[in-house]
């Protein structure tokens, strides 16, 4: 802070205004700086880090009326969502998972799972023969229940930024290899990943009719597009010569549409009144040359 | 008064407490979701564009920033990285940001300089707590937590520097002493999330709410059982809402309906201004404590705009 003037900005409208409408329900300010004051009153806590799982609300004595919702980065979501929900656990995101964290690995998707669990791998250095070899390496489930026994359970809770290049102090079988480029970068990417989901999530909840909005403009979209295409693909066939509708409306009779026969259909559709009779005898070119 | 166009997604706007011609920005890269975020430092000039005295870039997006109270340089901002960043204009850029206290283990929503005692400011996280820092440490003071949701906005009280509230997605607004272990009081203010509150500048017992449910709602602490007063008026969630800081029953919001609304909460028609000058969501509005009348806003268009009350904020 070089240029600090320790000069307070231009006095506040509001300053030297009546304070209050009443008496308010505060404690008098107290004198001196903010934190005299709260290290004053026995409150302060330095550089508290405070994760979120851990975080228990009921234990501060102010239930909340109402359930709260699942934080949307903490939900299990479906199969196809497994990737988002499991590495959101996976990765640590705040250092200290309990054991219900550990026993959410069971929903992971198989094809996923390897990943997760392959890194586990790396840290704890567990499965020393074949380390990135076997297949069964980055997708056996055996392989993990091994190292959740371990000691190295802590090492779950390893947070995603950093630890991962990181020696375990408790690895009974010496160094580690580094981990390779390729899970890191993927682990990367999968960060990224559940950052964007955590956030679009927030979005919506923030805004829900909104996301509303946008998936009827986006359903809406595909409907156009569908109908855009739709049509280019008529005008590409007409190019070609193709008739895509076929005409239905009169088909005309194999003889042509003056031929007495298509007249004599027509005149049988109109119903009972075809039985000849005088007042017809002109209504019909053609009935003279059927000879009435 | 003419309009700034930003290369990010506008998050925040913030008059300077010192010059009465200069504003902060906060931005963020792709809706803040993911990318880099930008902090402007705007000056207004009575006739002419505005211009950019400098602007920092930070590796996540930037949703809110704070201006000191006791030094006219420093600026303070929150990043989604979940870290805080402290920005010294007197410097070079490559001495900036001056310190980044990360304790936060989320995205930090909001900041806010303490403007009484001046040497303390508030942050809140989606990690559901409210952290107080002071510029002599390098660690926070102290941790609130008690929500059980994300908390997007944790306001000073701008007549007593103890008190501060703030508004959560757990559909509470709670009022907080420093001195206190726990908050003093629990509001449980909206039926859905609350996403902004703000003390009215003039009666400390007086204070906005605004909720995913289209509503503002003013509430007095002192009987809070129910509302002083409902504004609805808002088709979408309200993003922010704030005070005036002349007029005691001024009341100024932005809402993902895309429009800035004014209103006087005492007055039967509360609804007493409408502005659509924005094509996406509105999502930061401030109003000049040193200019009665003059107002900003941005949102997702990447505009800021800032003009003065009754006027067209497209009006070049």
């Amino acid at each position: 802070m070089s240029s600090s003037t320790g000069n307070g900005p231009p006095p506040k409208p509001w300053e030297g205004a009546r304070a209050s409408s009443g008496p308010a329900p505060f404690k008098p300010p107290s004198p001196g700086s903010t934190s005299d004051v709260v290290e004053a009153s026995g409150t302060a806590k330095p550089g508290e880090i405070v994760n979120t799982p851990q975080r228990n609300p009921s234990a501060t004595g102010t239930a909340l009326a109402r359930p709260v919702p699942t934080r949307p980065w903490e939900q299990n979501y479906g199969s196809s969502y497994g990737v988002n929900a499991g590495y959101g656990s996976g990765m640590g995101y705040n250092s200290g998972y309990g054991s219900g964290t550990l026993g959410s690995y069971g929903g992971y998707g198989s094809s996923y799972g390897g990943g997760m669990y392959g890194n586990s791998m790396y840290r704890g250095g567990y499965g020393s023969s074949g380390m990135y070899g076997g297949s069964g390496m980055y997708g056996g489930s055996g392989m993990y229940g091994g190292g959740l026994g371990g000691p190295m359970t802590g090492g779950y809770g390893m947070g995603m930024g950093g630890p991962y290049g990181e020696q375990d102090p408790n690895n009974p079988y010496g160094a580690p290899p580094s981990p390779p480029g390729f899970w890191l970068s993927a682990l990367r990417v999968m960060h990224g990943v559940v950052t964007f989901f955590g956030r679009v999530a927030m979005l919506i909840d923030q805004n829900t009719q909104a996301f509303h909005l946008f998936m009827s403009a986006l359903l809406q979209l595909f409907d156009r597009s569908g109908m855009l295409y739709g049509e280019l693909a008529r005008f590409v066939f007409r190019l070609l010569g193709i008739r895509t509708k076929s005409r239905k409306v009169h088909p005309e009779g194999p003889h042509g549409p003056g031929h007495p026969s298509a007249t004599h259909g027509h005149n049988h559709i109109e119903g009972p009144k075809a039985a000849p009779s005088g007042s017809w005898d002109n209504v019909w070119s053609d009935d003279a040359v059927r000879g009435n | 008064m003419p309009f700034f166009k930003t290369s990010f997604n506008g998050y925040a706007v913030k008059f300077s407490p010192f010059f009465e011609n200069r504003l902060a920005v906060a931005t963020s890269q792709n809706f803040g979701i993911l990318g880099n975020g930008r902090i402007h430092v705007l000056d207004l000039n009575p006739s002419g564009p505005i211009t950019e005295i400098a602007s920092f870039d930070t590796a996540d997006g930037v949703y809110d920033c704070t201006w000191s109270e006791n030094n006219e340089n420093l600026l303070v901002s929150a990043i989604a990285d979940g870290s805080v960043k402290l920005w010294d204009l007197a410097l070079p850029l490559t001495q900036n940001p001056i310190r980044s206290l990360h304790e936060h283990t989320r995205e930090v929503h909001s900041v806010d300089w303490n403007p009484v005692r001046r040497d303390s400011f508030l942050s809140s996280s989606w990690d559901d707590t409210i952290k107080l820092w002071t510029i002599d440490r390098p660690t926070s003071v102290r941790t609130f937590k008690e929500h059980a949701y994300c908390v997007y906005s944790a306001i000073w009280n701008p007549r007593h520097g103890d008190v501060f509230a703030s508004a959560s997605g757990d559909c509470t607004l709670r009022i907080w002493d420093v001195r206190e272990p726990n908050s003093t009081m629990i509001l449980p203010a909206h039926e859905f999330e609350i996403l902004s509150c703000d003390w009215n500048k003039y009666d400390d017992c007086l204070i906005a709410t605004a909720s995913v449910d289209k509503s503002i709602k003013v509430w007095d602490v002192r009987s809070f059982r129910v509302p002083v007063t409902v504004l609805n008026g808002h088709t979408y969630a309200v993003r922010k809402v704030k005070f005036s800081p002349h007029r005691e029953s001024l009341i100024a919001s932005c809402s993902y309906d895309m429009t800035v609304c004014l209103w006087d909460y005492q007055v039967e028609d509360a609804l007493v201004g409408r502005y659509d000058h924005h094509t996406e969501f509105a999502v930061g509005v401030d109003m000049s404590v040193l200019v009665e009348g003059l107002f900003a806003s941005t949102g997702w268009d990447e505009l800021v705009y800032v003009w003065q009350h009754g006027t067209d904020p497209r009006a070049p």
